[in-house]
């Protein structure tokens, strides 16, 4: 194993740092996407809450019940707003990484040389506003960048499996198959 | 000389093998249920023959998984066609199988047969036996295996002498180790053995003998005299357990694979290459502690994990070194965790336990605050959690923690599929962050340290990653 690599310690203040300020946020408009969703459901809470309210004689609690579940909609997409301010990506030559995360801040990164596979994912939303969700799968975790612009989404699939192929390149070549025998017997 | 280009079939004796792995397969819990319905069932008349029908129907299904059941080599493959309904057709590329094992067991030492295990170390699905043929075949389909690997092989020269591919057995529990195994581990495991039994429901519990203390005033040892014997019998079923399932349990070991075998009635096999262990971890109760014994899990990827339990220290090294990670006692473990995370345990603790103590006040009135009690108790471990953890980062990410039970993870950074930095509100108060790192089977997390030195265990993480190029799977 010694001989395939060296692996001198590193003092940590010269590694590549990930810099926090080299983030590439995601497009503003896949707000829109995300809260899309949320609508939806808060106008089917808010006509169950009126056909509720006014036809059966529950409907003191049935406006309880409905404006809490609006109110925690509300905040909801007030957590969203604030969501997709903080989501953003980084490129670097051999990793991708995701920022994400309101409450709890969160940074995950993924080396090109163990991405399984990529693919683009286009909803309805996204499509109507030419947005793009990249998903990128390891054997172990997957990271999904969305609200990316349908070209560059395109572009980092391009230069996410170029790369993962580059390192597969550099690999010790697999032992190749033996030659074939003769028939025996 | 044996034309194993034509399919070659088992011997006749096969069937009995065959037969007895059906049954296996069918579960112990139905057959004794099968087994129970025919003999308190009536059969009287035309029903009487029931039984024997079901037994001769048994044995033709046999028969005919054995005619079904054929094996030939065919262009460096070995392929292996079996299945009377569903057929099933295995192709193993010879070059791939790690080790032909010839066995003899009792009943093929009376008939002068063999049994060939097959292995392939990586799928499971691939693993199998051949369970009765001649020697010589046995012999040829070795010697085509072992010449099968990519080695320069001179055509029209002398065949070389059959060489035995077979692992090394690393080691071996024995007896007694097994009821030191037994006797620490948590003893209500034991009671996973009643399981089967709870398929009959009261018909079991009704045939029990009544002792007859129905009409008796109740007296108060009655209560810890049946906790003894409650422990004592949960314990007498773990041995039972441990007995059945890890009855000669031992672990083999070739140049790039490793193998466990164990099980009194059905044995069970795992195998995985080397390559593909992605972290250790380990665990030491204190009984264990006292016994000097702990359990090891290999986590590998796509197929079930490698444990094995009851092992010493020096079984322990040997593991660690043979799955290619340094032993933990080696590595530099010097980092520790902050100490906030006690007052973080303390604070969630007691919200819940105060929300609980006003709900149960409607319930149990005055003695609603005895839900309060977990609150030192969570102090206390978390303190203890606090004091003794400590991780290290090297050529491997590695923690030990230690509150009751010792519990070790480890990882070699090249296994790494991904690395998440991540901060509560908490944490980033604070300045603290969690690092984690993801292999693809299984996670090591390190919380409540300094962000900075998240970061940079991050940065360190990715670099190692990037410049290796050794295989990682």
């Amino acid at each position: 194993m010694a001989d395939l690599f060296s692996n001198e310690p590193i003092p940590t203040d010269q590694l590549p740092r990930l810099a926090d300020d080299a983030f590439v946020p995601v497009d503003p408009r896949y707000l829109q996407v995300s809260l899309t969703g949320l609508a939806l459901t808060a106008t089917v809470v808010a006509t169950g809450t009126v056909v509720l309210a006014t036809q059966s004689e529950w409907s003191v609690l049935a406006l309880l019940i409905g404006s809490a579940a609006l109110l925690v909609l509300v905040l909801v997409a007030v957590m969203r707003v604030f969501e997709v301010r903080r989501l953003a990506y980084q490129l670097r030559e051999h990793d991708l990484s995701l920022r994400s995360g309101v409450i709890s801040h969160r940074v995950e990164s993924l080396p090109f040389s163990r991405v399984q596979h990529v693919n683009i994912h286009r909803g309805p939303i996204e499509r109507s506003l030419g947005l793009a969700t990249l998903q990128v799968s390891t054997a172990g975790p997957d990271i999904s960048i969305p609200g990316l612009a349908r070209a560059d989404a395109e572009r980092i699939k391009l230069l996410v499996t170029e790369r993962a192929d580059a390192v597969v390149d550099d690999d010790p070549p697999a032992p190749s198959l033996p030659p074939p025998r003769p028939p025996t017997g | 000389m044996i034309d194993l280009s034509v399919p070659q079939r088992q011997s006749p004796l096969a069937i009995v093998f065959l037969g007895l792995r059906i049954l296996r397969s069918l579960g112990i819990a139905q057959i004794v249920i099968v087994v129970l319905f025919i003999m308190r069932a009536p059969f009287n008349g035309a029903l009487s023959v029931l039984p024997f029908v079901i037994i001769v129907a048994f044995g033709g299904f046999s028969a005919l998984a054995w005619w079904r059941y054929t094996f030939q080599v065919l262009d460096d493959e070995l392929v292996v066609t079996k299945g009377i309904v569903r057929v099933v057709r295995l192709n193993v590329p010879i070059e791939r199988i790690q080790s032909i094992a010839i066995e003899q067991q009792l009943l093929h030492r009376l008939t002068g047969l063999v049994k060939v295990a097959v292995d392939t170390a990586g799928s499971n699905e691939a693993e199998f036996s051949i369970d009765a043929v001649a020697r010589p075949v046995a012999e040829e389909l070795q010697r085509r295996a072992v010449t099968a690997v990519p080695t320069p092989v001179k055509i029209g020269s002398a065949l070389p002498p059959p060489v035995l591919a077979e692992d090394r057995v690393v080691f071996t529990h024995d007896g007694r180790r097994l009821l030191a195994m037994a006797l620490t581990t948590w003893p209500l495991t034991g009671l996973l053995v009643l399981g089967p039994l709870l398929a009959f429901g009261g018909d079991f519990f009704n045939r029990l003998p009544d002792v007859g203390l129905g009409d008796q005033p109740f007296r108060w040892w009655w209560v810890p005299v049946g906790i003894a014997g409650f422990i004592v019998f949960s314990i007498v079923l773990n041995i039972i357990r441990v007995f059945l399932q890890d009855w000669e349990l031992s672990l083999r070991a070739s140049a790039t694979s490793l193998r466990r075998t164990s099980g009194l009635l059905s044995r069970t096999s795992t195998a995985s290459s080397v390559d593909r262990i992605q972290m250790v971890t380990s665990a030491q109760n204190p009984l264990q502690r006292r016994a000097g014994l702990r359990g090891i899990e290999l986590a590998t990827v796509g197929q079930r994990n490698l444990s094995v339990d009851g092992c010493d220290d020096a079984q322990f090294t040997t593991v660690l070194t043979l799955a290619a990670v340094t032993p933990i006692e080696e590595l530099l473990l010097d980092r520790r965790i902050h100490p906030a995370a006690v007052w973080l345990a303390v604070r969630n603790a007691t919200v819940v336990c105060a929300l609980l103590t006003g709900a149960l006040f409607w319930l149990i009135g005055w003695w609603s605050p005895l839900a309060l009690t977990p609150i030192p108790l969570v102090w206390a471990t978390t303190r203890l959690h606090v004091a003794n953890f400590r991780w290290g980062l090297g050529q491997q990410l590695a923690s030990s923690s230690h509150v009751l039970s010792l519990r070790t993870e480890q990882a070699v950074l090249h296994k790494t599929n991904a690395v998440t930095v991540t901060q509560s509100i908490f944490e980033r108060r604070r300045g603290l962050g969690r690092v984690q790192l993801m292999t693809a089977s299984g996670a090591i997390s390190i919380g409540m340290i300094p962000i900075e030195e998240a970061h940079a265990a991050r940065d360190t993480i990715l670099h190692a990653v990037e410049i290796d190029t050794r295989p990682w799977i």
